[in-house]
């Protein structure tokens, strides 16, 4: 068989994605600094969805300095398919409270957006998993980012060897962007948290369901290179039935009974680690994002609300990703 | 009970809206609100008007596909995108059949789409997929199309380019692997049915774990296998379309399993008129759906324009 100089650089780049799981980057790669001079981050305990989410919520929200008067505020939750039970998709009852607070708050506008990465009937996630109902019922707007208009935007960091992306307007055109993700493992990035939950910005009309293009050049990268592009304004976790184990999708559901809220998506991305039993310093994307989109350092972060404690036993993860278990460094 | 009448007011009222959101320069947006072209939505909606209305609106259609296409033969995903090309190629192939003005456009189509291979086809990737990275069951001599290039074969990308390329007229000057890709495309599409009937995006066990059909991406591949009705894969998959279509209240997935029932020469009065009866059809902001509902009210038509009949 013929090696072709082609044929040498594929392979290379073969054996390279497939060495990447939590390879550090020794060089800065990141064009922008985004970290806060302090950051501040609640968590809530939260025994189950109910309407009583709204008041808690709403509580929650008010330990901070939000100012969304007159903002456009969108709303990310982490929508990826339906299956039986609260372990996957961010809960409708969590985005509903969420919509309604910034309503109250005197947002200009608030609408729910998502580009669900493995279903491309929206409409079907949508209604199966209970959002259609509530989002009608509430007048709340829903834009599919898999079909929203598209923008050329060069990439502010170059992890990846992409230089820019085709991203959704609505996302770019937001004044505030909250990221609702589901606390879970993930059997490629470890965990899909704030950071992670971005990923659905990317549009599946223009690269696929699943947004493969992203695994191919790194997920580490592809999230750092995202986020360091898309800024996350604020993060509202959905903790409160988390998923442990084969996620996002196949993984067993855990009940945390947290909410976590925070300004600053590292510190989300850290705490959330820590609840879960996982090493934030051993997340790739969150030891790397920590040296431009935001603080991991508890010095820099006040806590308000609970305290973090650990949990007694691990999340269950991948067999990749044990390394992240165990940890007592917080 | 919805009737035949009830179904003509229907489909003009969706036809109606359709029209009436063709953008000036004849192409469709993927939503209502959108004023930005793109190719999947202006396919399926110059499918469901070109023999429907009048031949000016149509004209235009097929006039924005044609200068739409990029100069290496391939289409876009939407207008002012990067021109390396999509998987709607075969789409646009397909929706320009009937103009003989596009031939050569299509030709051009077809070779591009002759090229266009999931990245496993190379030789050390597929090395890598039998060695380092074996997660998702998957068989990496089977490979088909991606969604952009650069990357691997998914379940809807191939059905669609396998539903363009059985469209060529033969097999001869230029389109001699056709076949070859068309055989190896099958066996990819059967490859990647999940365990228990059916289809998603093309990950049928991840880590061991089985996971769960999509209505929408089961029915595309069901319509690329029409000739393969025998196989054991395609009946599940057909199962599972059946059952899962009685409940589904989604009209793309709905409308897609229709179009995926009817080429397997299942009854799908009842599901027409569920689709038919669903409220505020023609308000629905994909457009793509829009179309799609109208295609498989009329589904005999559609039938025949994606060469499935």
């Amino acid at each position: 068989m013929n090696l072709t100089r082609r044929d040498f650089l594929v392979g290379s780049a073969a054996v390279a994605a497939g060495a990447s799981v939590s390879a550090p980057f020794f060089l800065p790669r990141h064009h922008v600094d985004r970290r806060p001079k302090r950051s501040r981050l609640a968590i809530l305990h939260v025994e189950q969805y109910s309407q009583k989410i709204d008041e808690i919520l709403a509580a929650g929200l008010r330990l901070f300095r939000i100012d969304v008067r007159a903002k456009r505020v969108v709303i990310k939750p982490n929508l990826v398919d339906y299956a039986p039970g609260d372990a996957i998709n961010t809960h409708p009852l969590l985005v509903l409270a969420a919509a309604e607070s910034f309503r109250r708050m005197g947002a200009k506008s608030v609408v729910v957006a998502e580009g669900p990465g493995h279903q491309r009937d929206t409409q079907l996630v949508l209604s199966q998993s209970g959002y259609d109902e509530y989002l009608q019922e509430e007048k709340i707007r829903f834009v599919d980012l898999n079909r929203d208009e598209l923008i050329r935007t060069p990439l502010c960091a170059s992890y990846t060897s992409m230089k820019y992306l085709w991203l959704p307007r609505t996302v770019l055109e937001a004044d505030f962007l909250v990221s609702m993700p589901k606390i879970k493992t993930h059997h490629w990035s470890g965990v899909t948290l704030s950071m992670k939950n971005m990923f659905g910005v990317v549009p599946g009309t223009r690269y696929g369901w699943p947004k493969n293009i992203l695994h191919w050049k790194g997920i580490q990268e592809s999230i750092l290179d995202i986020c360091a592009t898309v800024p996350v304004h604020f993060v509202i976790a959905d903790g409160i039935v988390a998923m442990e184990g084969n996620g996002p999708l196949n993984g067993t559901s855990r009940r945390l009974c947290k909410i976590l809220l925070a300004d600053d998506p590292i510190a989300a991305d850290t705490t959330s680690a820590h609840l879960m039993g996982l090493d934030p310093g051993r997340i790739v994307h969150i030891r790397e994002g920590a040296k431009f989109i935001g603080n991991t350092a508890a010095s820099l972060i006040d806590q308000v609300g609970e305290s973090v404690v650990l949990p007694r036993v691990s999340f269950q993860v991948v067999p990749e990703f044990e390394h992240l278990r165990g940890h007592d460094s917080f | 009970m919805p009737t035949v009448t009830t179904d003509a007011i229907v489909l003009s009222d969706l036809l109606a809206e359709i029209t009436l959101r063709q953008l000036p320069c004849g192409g469709w947006a993927a939503l209502a609100c959108s004023a930005q072209p793109a190719i999947e939505p202006s396919c399926y909606c110059t499918l469901a008007l070109s023999s429907a209305v009048s031949t000016s609106r149509a004209e235009r259609a097929f006039e924005f596909l044609l200068q739409s296409q990029n100069r290496n033969g391939s289409w876009p995903a939407f207008a002012g995108d990067d021109q390396e090309g999509a998987w709607v190629t075969a789409l646009a192939v397909m929706t320009l059949r009937d103009l003989p003005a596009a031939i050569p456009a299509r030709l051009k189509g077809f070779e591009w789409l002759m090229n266009f291979a999931g990245r496993e086809s190379n030789w050390l990737w597929k090395w890598k997929f039998r060695t380092a990275d074996r997660h998702v069951r998957f068989d990496p001599e089977k490979f088909g199309w991606p969604w952009i290039p650069d990357s691997v074969s998914w379940v809807v990308p191939t059905s669609f380019a396998l539903l363009a390329l059985k469209q060529l007229p033969c097999s001869c000057s230029g389109f001699e692997q056709a076949p070859f890709r068309i055989e190896l495309g099958i066996e990819m599409l059967l490859d990647r049915a999940c365990p228990g009937g059916g289809w998603n995006a093309g990950n049928g066990v991840v880590y061991g774990t089985p996971l769960a059909p999509h209505p929408d991406d089961t029915a595309i591949a069901l319509l690329a296998l029409t000739d393969h009705r025998q196989e054991s894969v395609v009946q599940n998959g057909l199962q599972y379309l059946e059952h899962v279509a009685a409940d589904l209240n989604a009209p793309w997935s709905l409308a897609w399993a229709i179009l995926a029932l009817a080429a397997h020469d299942q009854d799908t009065k009842l599901l027409q008129q569920r689709l038919a009866c669903m409220p505020d059809l023609q308000a629905i902001e994909d457009t793509s759906t829009l179309a799609l509902a109208l295609l498989a009210l009329d589904q005999e038509r559609a039938l025949l324009d994606l060469g499935v009949k």
